[in-house]
C-alpha cells in the first residue's frame, strides 16, 4: 500500500501535453462552426417570439398535412425496414448462395448514392406518364409516383442499410451455436428465431430501427424528386422547410426545422440509452 | 445397438471428411470418437445429430431410420465444445429450455399449466443439483466459469432425456486441471445416468481414461474400434499405435518405451547392448535416450524411483530388451 501512495506520488498523473489542448480546440471550433452556430442561430429563430412562431405554424393546415405525411412515411418504412432488414440480415449471415456478395453490395449502394439519384431512379421505372410499371399501375388504379407509396419507397430505400449494417455483425459475432444448440433441444425454426435468435439480435435490431427512424424523418433529396412536392399532397416536413424557405417564409420553415431536429434528438438519446442498456446486459 | 452409422460419406468441396465409415455404437456406454484433427471425427458426430447431412449412407439410432430427421426430432442431447449456452437467459432457464419447448400448451391461468411448470422447475432442480450448479440456479452464463458453463451445457442436454448424449470436444476449450476434474466427472455422471454417450476428442489420455469403448478415426475412415486396454496393447496398425502412446523401435519392432525391460548387466540373451547418451527428467518419470550398438536410437521411460535404484547416468552402458505386452502382464501384474 505505502509503495502504491509513493508511486504516485512521483509518477503523477499524465499531464495533459500542449499538443492534445491544440487538437481539442481544433475540434471544438470545428464543431462549433459546422453543427453548434448554425443550429444556434436556427432555434434563435424560431423562439424569436417565444413559442409564436411553432404555434402558427402548427395552425397552417398545409404544415400540419407535412409534419402527418412524414410520421406516416416514417412509421411505415420503418416497418419495412424491421421486415427486410431481418430478412436481409439473416440471408447475408446465415446461408450461402450465389449472388451473395452482389447482394451485400447492393444493400450498401444508398449509403454511397444521392438520394436524388434514388428518386429519379424510382421516377424512370413508377413514373405514371413514362415509367416502366408507371402507366399500367395507374389503370390499375395504384399510384406509386407523386404519392404516398412512391415517397415510403424512396424512404425504405435510403434508410435500409442502416438496419442491416447494424444487425449484420451482431448476427456474425453472435454465431450459430445456440441456434443448432436449441435445434438439438428439440426447438423448430421459428422457435429458434424467436426465443435464441431475435433476443440475441435485439438491441441491434432496435438500434438500427432508431437510426432508419431519424434518416426516414429527415430525408429529403429522394423524397422530393419522387414525391412532385405539393404542398398539402404530397410535400414532406423537409420538403415544406424547404418550400417554406423559396417562398420567403422563414419563420415557418424554422419552425418546422426545429421541430425537425427535437424529434432527431429524441432518436439519439433514446439510441445512447439503449448503448448503455446494451453494454450493461453483456458486461 | 444404439447407433448404426451404415455406409456414411461427407465431403466438403474438394475435401473428404468421411468416406464410407460404418460403425455400430454400443448402448448404455460411454464411447469416444478418437483422432487427429480434421479426421472426420466431429463431422461423424454431427452427421449423427443431424446438425450435418451425409453425401451417402444411413444413420439408425435405437432402432429407426434418423437419416433425413431434423436434429429437433431426433432425441439427441448435443453438447458443444464452445458451450453454445444461450447467454441471454439465467442458468435455470437454459436448461429449462428443451423442456418448454416440449410443454403441452395450456392457457397459462389453469391448473394444468401451472402443474406443468412445478414439473418443469422440479426437473431443472433436480438435473442442477446433479451438475452442482445449484447455487447458481439465478445467474447469466457470463458470470460463470468455463467449466461450470460446459456443465450447465451438459445439464441442459440431458434435460430432453435424449437416447443419446452426444459431445463434441467437450473439454476442449477448457485448461488443463479443469479438463482433468470434468472428465473424472464425466465419468461418474455417466455410472449414474448410464445414458448411451459419444464423446469427441483429440486427446488419447482422456479416450482411454473415460470411455469404455473407442473408435479410431483418421482421414476420414475408421482405424480400429475397441476397449482402452485392446487399442493400447494390441493395436491393428502403426497409426493407433503410435496415436495411443509413444512408440520407439527396439530390434527393429516398435514397442512402447515403457514397455522396455532395462539390465545393468547382460542378464538375458536377447539384451541388446547400448549407451545411455541423454537423461531427462519429467516430473515422476524419466525418459533415456539409448544409443545401441547396432547403431538404433532408443527411447527408454522408467520410473524415478527404478532409475535412481539402477543408479543410471549419461555414458553408462545398458541392456536393453522387450517382451510383448501380454507376457509382461502375467509377470508382472500391475
Amino acid at each position: 500500500m505505502a509503495d502504491a501512495s509513493s508511486a504516485t506520488r512521483t509518477s503523477p498523473r499524465r499531464r495533459t501535453s500542449a499538443g492534445a489542448w491544440v487538437v481539442r480546440a481544433i475540434v471544438a471550433v470545428y464543431l462549433f462552426l459546422l453543427v453548434l452556430w448554425p443550429t444556434a442561430v436556427l432555434f434563435r429563430g424560431a423562439f424569436a417570439d417565444g413559442l409564436g412562431t411553432i404555434t402558427a405554424a402548427i395552425a397552417d393546415p398545409d404544415v400540419v398535412h407535412a409534419l402527418v405525411l412524414t410520421g406516416q412515411t416514417a412509421v411505415l418504412a420503418v416497418a419495412i425496414n424491421l421486415v427486410f432488414g431481418l430478412g436481409v440480415s439473416l440471408l447475408l449471415v446465415r446461408y450461402d448462395f450465389f449472388g451473395k456478395r452482389v447482394l451485400s453490395w447492393l444493400i450498401d449502394l444508398p449509403l454511397s448514392a444521392s438520394p436524388v439519384v434514388v428518386g429519379l431512379a424510382l421516377l424512370l421505372v413508377y413514373s405514371p406518364v413514362y415509367g416502366w410499371f408507371g402507366p399500367g399501375l395507374r389503370e390499375a388504379g395504384i399510384e406509386v409516383a407523386f404519392a404516398m407509396p412512391g415517397i415510403v419507397m424512396a424512404t425504405c430505400f435510403v434508410s435500409l442499410p442502416l438496419v442491416v449494417r447494424e444487425v449484420v455483425p451482431v448476427l456474425t459475432e453472435l454465431g450459430d451455436d445456440q441456434e443448432q444448440a436449441a435445434r438439438s433441444l428439440g426447438a423448430g425454426g421459428w422457435q429458434t428465431f424467436r426465443r435464441i435468435t431475435l433476443p440475441g439480435i435485439r438491441w441491434a435490431l432496435v438500434y438500427g430501427l432508431v437510426l432508419s427512424l431519424a434518416r426516414s424523418l429527415g430525408e429529403f433529396g429522394a423524397v422530393k424528386v419522387v414525391s412532385g412536392h405539393v404542398i398539402g399532397q404530397t410535400a414532406t416536413a423537409t420538403v415544406a422547410v424547404e418550400s417554406a424557405y423559396q417562398n420567403n417564409n422563414t419563420e415557418q420553415a424554422y419552425a418546422i426545422a426545429v421541430l425537425l431536429v427535437l424529434a432527431t434528438v429524441l432518436c439519439l438519446v433514446v439510441v445512447a440509452i439503449l448503448h448503455t442498456r446494451d453494454a450493461r446486459e453483456k458486461g | 445397438m444404439s447407433i448404426e452409422v451404415s455406409q456414411v460419406s461427407k465431403r466438403f468441396g474438394d475435401f473428404t471428411a468421411l468416406d464410407d465409415v460404418s460403425v455400430s455404437l454400443p448402448s448404455g456406454k460411454l464411447t469416444a470418437l478418437l483422432g487427429p484433427s480434421g479426421g472426420g471425427k466431429s463431422t461423424l458426430l454431427r452427421i449423427i445429430a443431424g446438425l450435418e447431412h451425409a453425401d451417402a449412407g444411413t444413420v439408425r439410432i435405437e432402432g429407426t431410420d434418423a437419416t433425413h430427421l431434423p436434429p429437433q426430432r431426433r432425441n439427441v442431447g448435443f453438447v458443444f465444445q464452445h458451450y453454445a449456452v444461450f447467454r441471454h437467459m439465467t442458468v435455470a432457464k437454459n436448461v429449462a429450455f428443451g423442456l418448454e419447448i416440449r410443454r403441452r400448451s395450456h392457457a397459462p391461468w389453469t391448473a394444468a399449466s401451472r402443474a406443468e411448470r412445478a414439473r418443469i422447475a422440479e426437473r431443472v432442480d433436480e438435473l442442477l443439483h446433479l451438475v452442482h450448479l445449484d447455487p447458481f440456479a439465478s445467474r447469466l452464463p457470463s458470470q460463470l466459469s468455463g467449466g461450470q458453463r460446459q456443465r450447465l451445457a451438459l445439464a441442459r442436454a440431458l434435460a430432453v432425456d435424449p437416447a443419446v448424449l452426444l459431445l463434441d470436444e467437450p473439454f476442449g476449450a477448457l485448461d488443463a486441471k479443469v479438463r482433468k476434474e470434468l472428465r473424472e466427472w464425466l465419468r461418474r455422471l455417466h455410472d449414474d445416468v448410464h445414458v448411451t454417450t459419444v464423446f469427441v476428442t483429440h486427446d488419447q489420455e482422456e479416450a482411454l481414461e473415460v470411455a469404455d469403448e473407442i473408435v479410431v478415426i483418421n482421414e476420414g475412415r475408421i482405424e480400429q474400434v475397441g476397449s482402452p486396454d485392446q487399442l493400447y496393447d494390441s493395436p491393428a496398425n502403426d497409426f493407433v499405435m503410435g496415436f495411443l502412446g509413444d512408440v520407439t523401435t527396439l530390434g527393429g519392432r516398435r514397442v512402447r518405451p515403457h514397455d522396455i525391460e532395462l539390465l545393468t548387466t547382460p542378464t538375458r540373451v536377447d539384451a541388446v547392448e547400448g549407451t545411455i547418451s541423454r537423461v531427462l527428467r519429467i516430473g515422476f518419470e524419466v525418459r533415456l535416450t539409448v544409443l545401441t550398438d547396432v547403431g538404433e536410437v532408443v527411447t527408454v521411460e522408467l520410473t524415478r524411483a527404478q532409475a535412481t535404484g539402477l543408479g543410471l547416468r549419461e555414458g553408462a552402458t545398458v541392456f536393453l530388451a522387450h517382451d510383448e505386452p501380454a507376457h509382461r502382464r502375467i509377470l508382472q501384474p500391475v
